[in-house]
């Protein structure tokens, strides 16, 4: 039964069975109605569409049309079931093992990742010259040279233009200036100026010179090709021409000797260079000038048909024969007529010179390339200026930074200012000088502990006897004004001095402030047990001590009245806070500063008012100040409760006062009297019956709980009490 | 001035040296100390472990008095042999209160000793009764709605007030009468910190508010005013004479003023040495902890805790005294860890450390005015002092 067959088994018999004359090759397969011949015929209407992947799809247009999704629907064969969601605070999307990522590309057919395939697809964004380009111009730098640049603006083009730089304009800020109407001249346009982009200057470029010429000859252009010079010669409205001729493609003067004017005006004399320097001045004649005049042609052929056709063109214009002498005309040459030209400073070129032709750089170079190569160096020659081998700076190989020099030198600045012949300093480092305190900062704040140790030295120069020292401790004590230290002395008459719990330091305070004020001629003698820093320390807590009881400027005093309640005592001070009007970087409570000097009193105290509740008041047994309100809601609600039990006891429904009063009475009568000499009873009584004692107490509690509600009165009767008041108990 | 000196009454003073009984059971430091109201019979704990003890100080009789404690205390502690001739013996512990979820910071006997107040780490103030062990009402609708409750009085006529002050910087006061109301009578906010001590004078119906802000504010009911004076440290402890003249301040610039009310200027000072630096060795130092400090001995001394155990004294506290009106060192007493021995504790990391024993309650028997006073600190063990 489960006999199965190998494949190969399973084809020999096919071809056994259906073409047993089929020896090279594969037999097509049987002819079976069941199963389809895919070379065979179908019918059209027998003909299916579909895909690659043998679906059923409708596609059209190009490739298949438009065919997403499950069926062009969003959902899947199971239907469309959106994601769940998953709060990402519980469950984070990082903690789950593997989340599905879908990527664009789940959402796209063939046709899609097709396109995209496509635009993988690197190119250039703009296309590079190549030979046949028809964007190549014969004005371009010809040759290979304009296989190398791109087509098109360059970077430094754009990057203008997006500056708001245009074409023809200048480089730089506007210009005000007149306009420049060609219509108009400058004498009707006046007054009125604009701003203007400025004018556009070529840039200089300077071209290897490639030939052995002299500098600017320009012999050689007076032999024009015939064409050229031929259409310069005649055509005067071909002026386009004639500009383009004058700049080329890169906006850079170009070949200028030889222009069609210097034809008509002045002959050429072959190669000689016949200069300005021959000139003798006269204008009449030129020294030069050969026999008859003769006007050579030189430009064969095409001459008289021109000419007669320029005559023709324009016969006022060039009818007459001018004579422009050689200076004249040089100078013409150079800046009239050649007027467009100008260096690129807008600059006419000097006298006698003249732009010389420019080809481009990189061509030239190239063309120039083992043309004129560098004269060989005759073997076995040797410069005069050979560097000597031990000048380490000479040679590139073995320069040495300065910077690396002074690195690599091991003097330390007094041996450099020995060599410098500069004085020596006196041989102490700064630790010499600064105090023990101070070194001791220095190694906690760098956190080396093999800081030399200090001496507090002090240069000769610099050193003082004791008195002055004493002298300059006693200028560095704070100086008070005398009003202030007046009252600050008062002030402690009146009892309230500062330091009270220190006398000794009491007394110092009193013997600064008599100083201070003139009573006493010079300060105390310094205790022993204080140092120089601490006895000025405190002399600065004095100071600012003091300074509080600074009087009040009259100004102030008049704008300014103690508080009577707060200030009753203080008798000759102002108000404390006035006075804290220094500017410490946080100001600082005056209050709290007194208390840390230890001024209890006035100093530290502050009066305000307050406002206690009513109940809060008859809890205390007290009058309620007048101050107080009695609209205080909670003052108020509480007075109506205690009001209605006034009420339910004038209406005999409880006798015995309010509820704390029962209470208090029940815990009497359980727990002893509260008089002074039993006051302890329930303790004792706890004590002696031990904690078996306690479930008595408990069912007295219940009891009591139901002789207060039993005795609470209905709602009627409150509501006859209250009338509309809807105010909650 | 000797060093430790119980037990040694040298005649210049009546100062109660000698330690009269301990009083165990807590299994945490006690925060709170009182004795019950006039008569001072019982003495009310405050512990960390949440519960309040009431103890009969006198040792009923000197056999029984093994009986009840022993391995109470924390099993960490390591319990070296001790002879048992110094022991102490142990006061007798009547009653103890388990409503707390939260330590027991403060406490407050009525009057009538029927009742008492109670706060701690809750937000809630406890009013208890005394003899069934439960609590009465629990001041806690719109109360200290942030932080533990570091203080707790009775105030007003016959008790009829109390007042709670903590870390929320508000003083509450309740009204203890009112069955109904849950909101508190007024909500005092003028102090910028949290309120750490509160007293309330004797007659004047005037309440004291010490803060962490370093002010103590007197909110004077009949008058209607608030006095603020200003202190140079955190304020963490305030005891009034009976006369409510005066008044106990204590703050954490290692100071304690006597403070004179009517005009705020400052008696005395004690703790320090005396010198304008106030931490010389040796001298009474707070800077750190809340320690309470009280009149005492019918307002003779000045009796504060101690936030440094004394050094290598097998985790011994001390207690100060100062002369009131000297202010000179009366006595400097130790206070014994307990009988667990205090001295090695094996720390989380394994290291062993001596533990402090910060006395940092103290209560005097009746108001100031008995015989006996007693301290609680990190021990749990609280010691009763009495003339010997």
């Amino acid at each position: 039964m489960s006999y199965k067959r190998s494949r190969a088994t399973f084809e020999a018999d096919l071809t056994a069975q259906q073409s047993p004359y089929v020896f090279f090759g594969t037999p097509l397969p049987p002819r079976d109605p069941e199963v389809r011949d895919d070379g065979s015929y179908v019918p059209i209407w027998k003909q299916e569409v579909r895909d690659e992947r043998g679906r059923k799809r409708l596609h059209g247009a190009f490739t298949g049309g438009f065919s997403a999704g499950y069926f062009n629907t969003v959902g899947s064969k199971e239907g469309w079931t959106p994601s769940t969601f998953v709060s990402s605070r519980t469950n984070r999307h990082k903690d789950t093992p593997k989340a599905v990522q879908q990527r664009p590309e789940d959402f796209m057919d063939e046709e899609d990742l097709a396109d995209a395939e496509e635009a993988k697809k690197i190119q250039t964004n703009a296309a590079f010259a190549g030979l046949g380009s028809t964007a190549n111009d014969a004005t371009r730098a010809s040759g290979l040279m304009g296989l190398f640049r791109p087509q098109g603006e360059t970077m430094g083009v754009k990057l203008l233009k997006k500056m708001g730089w245009r074409e023809g304009q200048g480089i730089g800020p506007k210009v005000r200036r007149k306009a420049r109407l060609e219509l108009q001249n400058d004498v009707t346009a006046q007054g009125e100026t604009f701003l203007f982009a400025p004018e556009n200057v070529p840039m200089i470029a300077f071209v290897k010179k490639t030939d052995r010429k002299g500098l600017g000859y320009a012999g050689e252009s007076g032999l024009t090709p015939i064409g050229r010079s031929g259409s310069k010669k005649g055509s005067h409205g071909d002026t386009d021409d004639e500009d383009e001729d004058d700049y080329g493609a890169l906006g850079r003067p170009k070949l200028t000797i030889g222009g069609g004017r210097k034809k008509e005006t002045s002959k050429i004399r072959g190669g000689i260079g016949i200069g300005i320097l021959n000139d003798t001045g006269s204008d009449d004649e030129d020294p030069y000038e050969v026999g008859p005049k003769i006007s050579y042609n030189r430009v064969i052929g095409g001459d008289k048909k021109k000419k007669k056709a320029t005559i023709a063109a324009n016969p006022t214009l060039q009818a007459k024969p001018k004579f422009i002498t050689k200076k004249a005309a040089s100078s013409i040459l150079g800046k009239v007529g050649l007027g467009v030209r100008k260096c690129h400073d807008g600059r006419l070129p000097l006298d006698g010179f003249v732009f010389g032709k420019e080809s481009d750089a990189l061509t030239t170079e190239i063309n120039s390339e083992g043309k004129y190569p560098p004269p060989q160096i005759p073997p076995g020659w040797v410069s005069s200026r050979t560097p000597k081998p031990e000048s380490a700076g000479g040679s590139p190989a073995n320069y040495v930074s300065t910077a690396d020099v002074a690195k690599a030198s091991t003097l330390d600045p007094k041996a450099r200012a020995a060599l410098l012949g500069e004085k020596q300093l006196p041989g102490k480092s700064v630790f010499d000088f600064i105090s023990p305190a101070s070194r001791d900062r220095l190694a906690a704040v760098t956190g080396r502990s093999d800081l030399p140790q200090a001496l507090g030295e002090v240069p000769a120069a610099y050193a003082r006897s004791e008195a002055e020292k004493q002298q300059e401790l006693l200028d560095r004590v704070p100086k008070l004004d005398k009003e202030t230290a007046i009252a600050a002395i008062s002030r402690g008459i009146g009892g309230g001095a500062p330091y009270a719990e220190d006398e000794e330091k009491r007394a110092r305070y009193r013997g600064y402030l008599e100083v201070q004020a003139g009573f006493r001629p010079q300060l105390p003698p310094k205790p022993a047990k204080l140092t120089d820093e601490e006895w000025l320390r405190e002399f600065h807590e004095f100071f600012n001590c003091a300074r509080i009881f600074k009087p009040m400027t009259g100004f102030m005093a008049s704008r300014f009245t103690t508080s009577s309640s707060t200030k009753s005592s203080a008798s000759t001070t102002g108000d404390t806070k006035e006075v804290v009007s220094r500017p410490p970087p946080k100001p600082e409570d005056p209050a709290e500063e007194a208390a840390r000097l230890g001024m209890f009193g006035t100093m530290t105290r502050s009066v305000t008012d307050f406002y206690p509740t009513r109940l809060l008041c008859k809890r205390f047994g007290v009058k309620p100040p007048a101050h107080v309100q009695p609209d205080n809601y909670d003052a108020t609600s509480e007075k109506k409760k205690d009001d209605v039990w006034s009420q339910f006891q004038s209406y005999g429904y409880q006798g015995g006062g309010g509820p704390g009063t029962v209470e208090r009475e029940l815990l009497g009568l359980e727990f002893g009297s509260t008089g002074g000499g039993g006051g302890s009873t329930a303790m004792a009584d706890l004590e002696r019956g031990g904690e078996a004692q306690k479930p008595a107490e408990v069912v007295l509690d219940t009891s009591r709980n139901e002789a207060l509600e039993g005795k609470r009165p209905g709602d009627e009767v409150f509501k006859a009490i209250f009338g509309d008041s809807d105010d909650d108990e | 001035m000797d060093v430790y000196d119980n037990n040694t009454f040298n005649g210049k003073d009546d100062f109660p040296r000698k330690i009269l009984s301990q009083l165990l059971g807590s299994h945490g430091p006690v925060h709170a100390v009182t004795y019950s109201a006039s008569p001072g019979t019982y003495i009310l704990t405050g512990s960390a472990d949440r519960s309040i003890r009431l103890y009969n100080p006198i040792p009923a009789s000197p056999s029984s008095s093994t009986a009840t404690t022993t391995t109470s205390s924390t099993s960490f502690i390591t319990k070296p042999s001790q002879p048992p001739s110094t022991t102490p013996p142990q006061g007798r512990l009547i009653q103890t209160y388990t409503s707390h979820g939260y330590e027991v910071l403060s406490l407050s006997v009525s009057s009538s000793n029927a009742t008492f107040a109670s706060s701690g780490g809750d937000r809630a103030v406890f009013l208890w009764d005394v003899s069934t062990a439960t609590t009465i009402r629990r001041f806690s609708n719109q109360g200290h709605t942030t932080g533990r409750i570091n203080s707790v009085i009775f105030a007003g006529v016959d008790d009829s007030l109390l007042i709670s002050g903590g870390h929320d910087t508000t003083v509450r006061i309740w009204d203890v009468r009112s069955q109904s109301s849950s909101r508190p009578v007024q909500v005092l906010r003028e102090a910028k910190d949290g309120i750490t001590s509160l007293a309330v004078s004797p007659g004047g119906a005037e309440v004291l508010a010490g803060s962490v802000d370093g002010r103590v504010r007197t909110y004077d009911v009949r008058m209607g005013r608030l006095v603020t004076d200003v202190f140079p440290g955190a304020v963490t402890s305030l005891c009034l004479a009976r006369d409510g003249k005066t008044v106990l301040v204590g703050s954490l610039d290692s100071k304690i003023r006597l403070m004179d009310r009517s005009n705020g200027q400052c008696l005395r000072t004690y703790g320090g040495d005396g010198n304008a630096n106030g931490d010389a060795a040796g001298g009474w130092t707070n800077k750190e902890i809340r320690v309470q400090s009280v009149l005492g001995g019918g307002e003779r001394w000045v009796v504060a805790g101690d936030e440094n155990g004394a050094e290598n004294s097998n985790g011994e506290g001390r207690v100060w005294a100062w002369d009131l009106l000297t202010g000179k060192l009366v006595a400097k007493l130790g206070v014994p860890w307990g009988p667990g021995g205090g001295k090695v504790v094996v720390g989380r990391d394994g290291k062993e450390k001596e533990r402090k024993n910060v006395v940092s309650c103290v209560a005097w028997k009746d108001g100031g005015f008995g015989n006996q006073f007693c301290v609680g600190g990190t021990s749990g063990v609280v010691t009763v002092y009495g003339e010997a």
